[in-house]
């Protein structure tokens, strides 16, 4: 306690500070930050007095009443919801479960994943809400574990350029690639500069280990075609939204998402959705519900859109549940649904949200631990500050904790440490690939100055400028002349990078097939696809489903600093 | 090219277990996409693109696996395989809010069955135009 006193003059004297308290108050956590609730306009994570009660009215094989609506007030997430996503025939045994014997289904391990689809496919949102609110985060991640739809967990990261260098992008996407991503994603700051920074995240990804697929974040008629042509591998960025006035702010609706997808399937091309709590409040109509509320109609829209997987945790709004209590439960508890109503879930842990590592390492560990098909959607290969989706979670800097976390925990986040002239190497290649490819579509030039500046670059600070109207001619050209991924597989093949090419045709060639359109698909570096149809699931308790042993925990035990135990004095490689 | 009773445990992945079901728009297999017949300009862009049935045998894949959703989004890409990219794009912006009259996406539905017999596609387009019409997000 501290009182005020009064000086020699008479005037009052600031009372006296604990010294600890300072020190607090200079901790990083306290920069973030944090808000009291505000249920009426959805300022609340998933407890909301104005949630709906769960309720499912079934007439002539068509829901009539679902959450406490009547169908002639459906707005269209609810319509869609009930005519698409709900399993009739499922739904009224279903919904007869009580929310605690539905979570103990989840929970229990002997319990199979099939076992959890035949209840969760009738289940309508404000009941699978009810379900995860009587679950705590540990009972979250049991359940995580075996709903996680692919038996192998992957990752995806971000390679982007503050500058929109294609060069940079390039090699960070190696350098991704090489250290374990499956999936790498970009964008730009400059969007006439698509063209040319997705050429390079394809070629730098496919010169660090073959098969890495590859998108790039735009506008989505753009990033449809851009897709089309070749240039990118799937997409993503495919957003859906909670409430209806929402959904149309975003100028989509359940249809026009449904169709698009169904477009991307059309050509051969992966794709998800995105959603994410918070983004209603965020964009100021949240008609007074919780985000997990919404974020679960979003989930449930993209069930019923037949589309197989979804980006979620929140992503570009976590700064939102991140302000409330519990909302970081919240975040896990999104990625649970999506994975208990069978779709691939990409789960965030991809916006910087916090100053504080203890937190930010809070934030991953829900989803690190049991596993998801995608921990990181994505972890940032470059630094913070070149990050153009304004900074994920995790960033290069982080490798080593990552790799060090995944030993000491013997948790398998599909990431290695990598020796640092096999970076290089990677980095330096594909820079000089990718030189190759703009030399033989007659692109602006990649010099060896950049070539070399690029392999040893942290970040786009540490390297020479383009010359941007140049290339953003250059990137215009790409358009006008049709380009395709088969001109950058000719480019790769003329510049003496046969291999490359090769590879780069191979992950072109799986459009023919679609088998890359299934739930979860990802391809192992051999180039054959790995999907939730042929690397299900089995996780059923101790000693069984996916865990990191053999050849993958012996890579998982290399760190940068490892000491010999017969010779302290060395350090093993 | 069809197949019954695809079964997703034996038949899945496609390329590597029933590769002889799979051809290109063009009529090519998956072993003639060589970078040879690319070099060649045998090869072209056309042909890195998936057919109408092989999308029905990757419904038959997701079906057989308990999702009939999947199952449905791969058989309405199954009959967008015969629209060109330009028209495919046109109809996703039609469908946006407030893009397109309820006659304008009723056009669009016929259009769609008339000439490329996508009823599925259609049947989509016109439960969105009665939503639409319903909530009010038609065009004036």
């Amino acid at each position: 306690m501290t009182t005020m006193s009064a000086a020699a003059d008479g005037q009052p004297v600031p009372p006296r500070r604990s010294k600890r308290t300072e020190i607090l108050e200079n901790r990083p956590v306290n920069l973030d930050g944090f808000v009291e609730e505000w249920p009426e306009v959805g300022m609340v994570a998933m407890d909301s007095p104005y949630d709906p009660e769960p309720s499912l009215r079934v007439s002539d094989g068509v829901i009539v009443e679902m959450d406490g609506r009547p169908r002639a007030e459906f707005d269209f997430l609810d319509q869609f919801i009930a005519d698409h996503s709900i399993d009739v025939a499922a739904a009224p045994a279903a919904m007869a479960r009580s929310a605690v014997e539905i979570a103990h289904l989840l929970v229990n391990p002997q319990v199979s994943r099939d076992e959890v689809l035949a209840v969760s496919r009738g289940l309508t949102p404000a009941k699978l809400l009810e379900v995860v609110k009587t679950m705590n985060v540990v009972e979250m991640m049991m359940a995580l574990q075996k709903m996680r739809a692919r038996r192998t967990p992957a990752n995806q990261a971000h390679s982007t350029s503050a500058r929109d260098n294609p060069v940079q992008v390039a090699a960070d996407a190696a350098e991704a690639a090489l250290r374990g991503f499956r999936e790498l994603e970009t964008t730009l700051g400059v969007v006439r500069y698509a063209p040319l920074v997705a050429i390079a995240l394809q070629v730098g990804a496919q010169t660090g280990k073959p098969g890495v697929l590859t998108q790039c974040a735009l506008e989505e008629a753009t990033e449809l075609e851009l897709g089309m042509r070749g240039i990118t591998g799937y997409a993503e960025t495919i957003s859906v939204y909670g409430t209806e006035p929402v959904f149309c702010d975003g100028d989509d609706t359940p249809w026009s998402k449904a169709f698009l997808a169904s477009a991307y399937a059309s050509r051969g091309i992966k794709m998800r959705f995105t959603s994410g709590t918070g983004s209603e409040v965020q964009m100021g109509n949240a008609e007074g519900k919780s985000m997990l509320y919404l974020e679960i109609r979003c989930i449930l829209v993209t069930k019923g859109a037949g589309v197989q997987g979804l980006q979620n945790g929140s992503i570009s709004c976590i700064g939102v549940p991140g302000a409330v209590p519990a909302g970081i439960r919240a975040v896990l508890a999104e990625n649970l649904i999506a994975s208990t109503v069978d779709l691939e879930c990409a789960s965030g842990n991809d916006q910087s949200f916090s100053h504080s590592d203890m937190r930010r390492t809070a934030r991953l560990l829900p989803q690190l631990l049991p596993g998801t098909d995608f921990v990181c959607s994505g972890y940032s290969g470059v630094p913070n500050y070149d990050n153009m989706f304004a900074g994920s979670n995790l960033d290069p800097e982080d490798y080593d904790d990552w790799n060090v976390i995944q030993r000491d925990l013997q948790v398998d986040g599909a990431l290695r440490h990598v020796p640092e002239a096999e970076i290089l190497a990677a980095r330096g290649r594909a820079a000089r690939a990718l030189q190759g490819v703009f030399d033989y579509l007659g692109l602006p030039p990649i010099t060896d100055r950049e070539i070399e500046a690029v392999t040893y670059a942290h970040g786009s600070e540490d390297l020479p400028f383009r010359d941007v109207l140049e290339d953003l001619k250059g990137a215009q050209s790409v358009m006008d002349r049709g380009i395709t991924g088969l001109d950058i597989v000719k480019g790769l093949e003329a510049g003496g990078f046969s291999d490359i090419a090769e590879t780069l045709l191979g992950v072109l060639r799986h459009r023919v097939s679609g088998d890359l359109l299934h739930t979860s698909a990802i391809l192992t570096p051999e180039l054959t696809t790995l999907s939730a149809v042929n690397d299900a699931n089995d996780y059923a308790g101790p000693g069984t489903g996916y865990r990191p042993t053999g050849a993958r925990w012996e890579e998982m035990k290399r760190l940068r600093h490892v000491v010999s135990a017969r010779n302290p004095e060395e350090e093993v490689g | 090219m069809t197949a019954n009773d695809l079964d997703p445990r034996h038949d899945y992945p496609l390329a590597t277990r029933r590769p002889e079901l799979l051809r290109t728009p063009t009529g090519k297999t998956l072993d003639e996409i060589t970078m040879a017949a690319v070099l060649a300009g045998e090869v072209t862009a056309e042909d890195l693109r998936i057919t109408g049935d092989t999308l029905r045998l990757q419904a038959q894949i997701a079906e057989s696996a308990d999702r009939p959703q999947v199952g449905q989004n791969f058989r309405r890409a199954a009959e967008l395989t015969a629209l060109p990219d330009e028209k495919v794009l046109a109809i996703y912006n039609a469908l946006r809010p407030r893009a397109a009259t309820k006659q304008q996406l009723l056009d669009i539905a016929a259009e769609l069955e008339r000439d490329y017999a996508a009823t599925l596609c259609a049947g989509l387009v016109r439960e969105a135009a009665a939503v639409y019409e319903r909530r009010d997000i038609l065009a004036p």
